[in-house]
């Protein structure tokens, strides 16, 4: 039995050290953040963090103008949700229920956006928001979030429609309900969880986004966090501290959500990403 | 209610079954694609084409209304031009390693959490937390780490003897791509990992066993078994990380704007630089262009590989 032991002993090694790199960045944000400056400044860097200097956290949603970071990512996040979910369900739903003429083009179409880099269509999307008033404002970020997320949500909503039996949808039909009435009553409720994890998706997608953010708002009240978090960079005002404890609200809610999600969330990528 | 009579059955279903629509007019799949489809048009189509348009034009960020054509000079130009073919190089370069090293970390990574032990079911779900993670605050605590003066990085490494002098190794040309491509590495392996860790899972257990049985060593178990039930799911990930790693963006921006001296500069940061820096949508346009063109062809060539491997197997 001893080469089973030696190779347990190895995997665990492997796994302890695999969980060492994935777990310290984040880490290492928090011990920065309840640091004091004496510690960072030290010959020696403090390795744990020093929980007296909990206060940071506290000061930086009170004194700073995180909170209002905070809540327009929220704002723009959610309505994302919202808007990209609403229009991926029935999209969704006509790919994966109908055949019609344009269905391949579309399906093509969906596919190849995702190759679009944000960075590329940023100026001509700026030209289109200036044209509709849409500049500097989080409604318009909303859409184009929406825009870009819509692809993938639709693709990963059309494959757990398939999944769905067609005979549920019969029975309702026989009882002359209409297709909307199906939709939103049979295949709905049944592709739960798979709208749980586009939902998912599509609220850190626009949560993270940083291209247009930066470009399309002017305004200092109405950027969210990721343009707040990313102009600390390279700044020198802001203590290091403050910093990391915004940066670390920043990143727990898509670190909690996705832990609760990934399953579903990297099986429906996988299958939205390519397949069809 | 018309009963429709849709016979052109899809592909050789020898069940027969009224195909698609459930009841309804034949416009009925339009009403339920009509807004997502306007939306698509909207804000993705008629900009990609106005960016195509742009490519062929001389257009200053300053003045985007007017435009000179130009027919191909911007690609001409910059294809002339030894700094875009040095970009060329460094995008191919960042796309390889970080497709090499996200699918191979990510492999060993999945093997390592393939086995049982207590404590699985945690260690997955930690291992996660760099792909949850969101790019800019991975920017920002990588470019925290990476502090010339105080970074942990530096400290860690003047302390086994391997330190960079002045320890500025994002503004040092040599370091600073392999810095990027750690962190990015750093971002993505989880999401491979997890991928692959399904696809093992799916791997029948007798097949390995029996073939353990037969003599068998493990090496040679890994490549005739699963190694041949993992292949689709390897190409599946090694495509996506091609296609994600050409459009990254956020992360090179935030900690090394492309710098320094371009040591970093991908197509995407070129465009952007070239856009927002010089001012010149036309040739911005133009560099974003062949990034769309290299993701389709390695998506449309992957596609050609996978049929003919398909086509030999028969």
């Amino acid at each position: 039995m001893r080469p089973l032991r030696i190779g347990l002993t190895l995997r665990i090694l492997g796994v302890l050290v695999v969980l060492g790199v994935a777990v310290f960045p984040l880490y290492w944000m928090i011990v920065t953040a309840l640091s004091s400056n004496s510690d960072l400044f030290a010959a020696k860097a403090r390795l744990v963090p020093d929980f007296s200097h909990f206060g940071v956290f506290i000061d930086a949603l009170a004194e700073g103008k995180a909170l209002g970071w905070l809540r327009n990512s929220l704002v723009i996040a959610v309505g994302t949700t919202v808007l990209s979910i609403g229009l991926g369900i029935p999209l969704g739903y006509a790919l994966s229920r109908f055949s019609f003429w344009g269905k391949a083009v579309v399906t093509v179409l969906l596919l190849f956006t995702q190759m679009l880099p944000e960075a590329l269509m940023v100026v001509p999307l700026f030209s289109l928001f200036r044209r509709f008033g849409l500049l500097d404002s989080l409604g318009g970020l909303i859409l184009v979030n929406s825009a870009f997320v819509l692809p993938i949500v639709a693709l990963i909503l059309k494959g757990a429609i398939d999944g769905i039996p067609r005979a549920l949808e019969e029975s309702a039909r026989v009882d002359g309900a209409r297709p909307l009435t199906v939709l939103t009553r049979i295949n709905v409720p049944l592709i739960a969880p798979s709208i749980a994890a586009t939902a998912v998706i599509a609220f850190f997608h626009a949560w993270n986004e940083y291209v247009f953010a930066v470009t399309f708002i002017f305004t200092p009240g109405k950027q969210p966090a990721s343009v707040g978090i990313a102009n600390f960079i390279g700044e020198l005002g802001t203590p290091i501290q403050t910093v990391m404890a915004v940066a670390f609200m920043f990143t727990l809610p898509a670190v909690v959500f996705y832990l609760f999600a990934q399953r579903h969330v990297v099986a429906g990528m996988t299958a939205g990403a390519v397949k069809g | 209610m018309t009963v429709q009579k849709q016979q052109r059955t899809s592909g050789s279903r020898t069940e027969t079954r009224r195909r698609g629509s459930p009841r309804g007019s034949k416009w009925t799949p339009y009403l339920f694609l009509a807004p997502a489809a306007v939306f698509i048009l909207v804000f993705q189509v008629v900009p990609l084409v106005q960016e195509i348009f742009l490519s062929f034009t001389r257009t200053s960020l300053l003045n985007p209304t007017h435009s000179t054509w130009v027919g191909l000079d911007n690609f001409s130009h910059i294809f002339g031009d030894k700094d875009f073919r040095r970009t060329l190089l460094t995008t191919f370069i960042y796309v390889i390693v970080c497709v090499v090293g996200a699918v191979g970390s990510g492999l060993a990574v999945a093997l390592l959490l393939n086995k049982g032990f207590r404590g699985r079911g945690w260690a997955r779900a930690l291992v996660t937390i760099p792909w949850a993670a969101p790019g800019i605050a991975v920017a920002l605590i990588a470019t925290w780490m990476l502090n010339p003066d105080y970074g942990i990085v530096n400290r860690f490494l003047d302390a086994v003897g391997l330190g960079v002098p002045g320890g500025a190794i994002l503004d040092s040309p040599t370091y600073a791509l392999p810095a990027i491509l750690a962190t990015t590495i750093w971002q993505l392996f989880p999401f491979t990992s997890v991928v692959l860790l399904s696809a093992l899972q799916s791997v029948p257990s007798d097949l390995t066993e029996a073939a353990t049985v037969d003599g068998a060593g493990r090496w040679w178990t890994f490549r005739a078994v699963t190694w041949q039930v993992i292949k689709p799911t390897i190409g599946l990930l090694a495509i996506l990380m091609t296609i994600w790693s050409l459009r990254r963006f956020e992360l090179i921006w935030l900690m090394t704007k492309g710098g320094p001296v371009g040591a970093t500069e991908t197509l995407v940061i070129d465009l952007y630089s070239q856009a927002f820096d010089s001012k010149q949508l036309g040739s911005a346009a133009a560099i974003g262009m062949v990034g769309v063109v290299v993701s389709l062809i390695v998506v449309a060539g992957s596609r050609f590989v996978a049929r003919a491997a398909e086509r030999e197997a028969r």
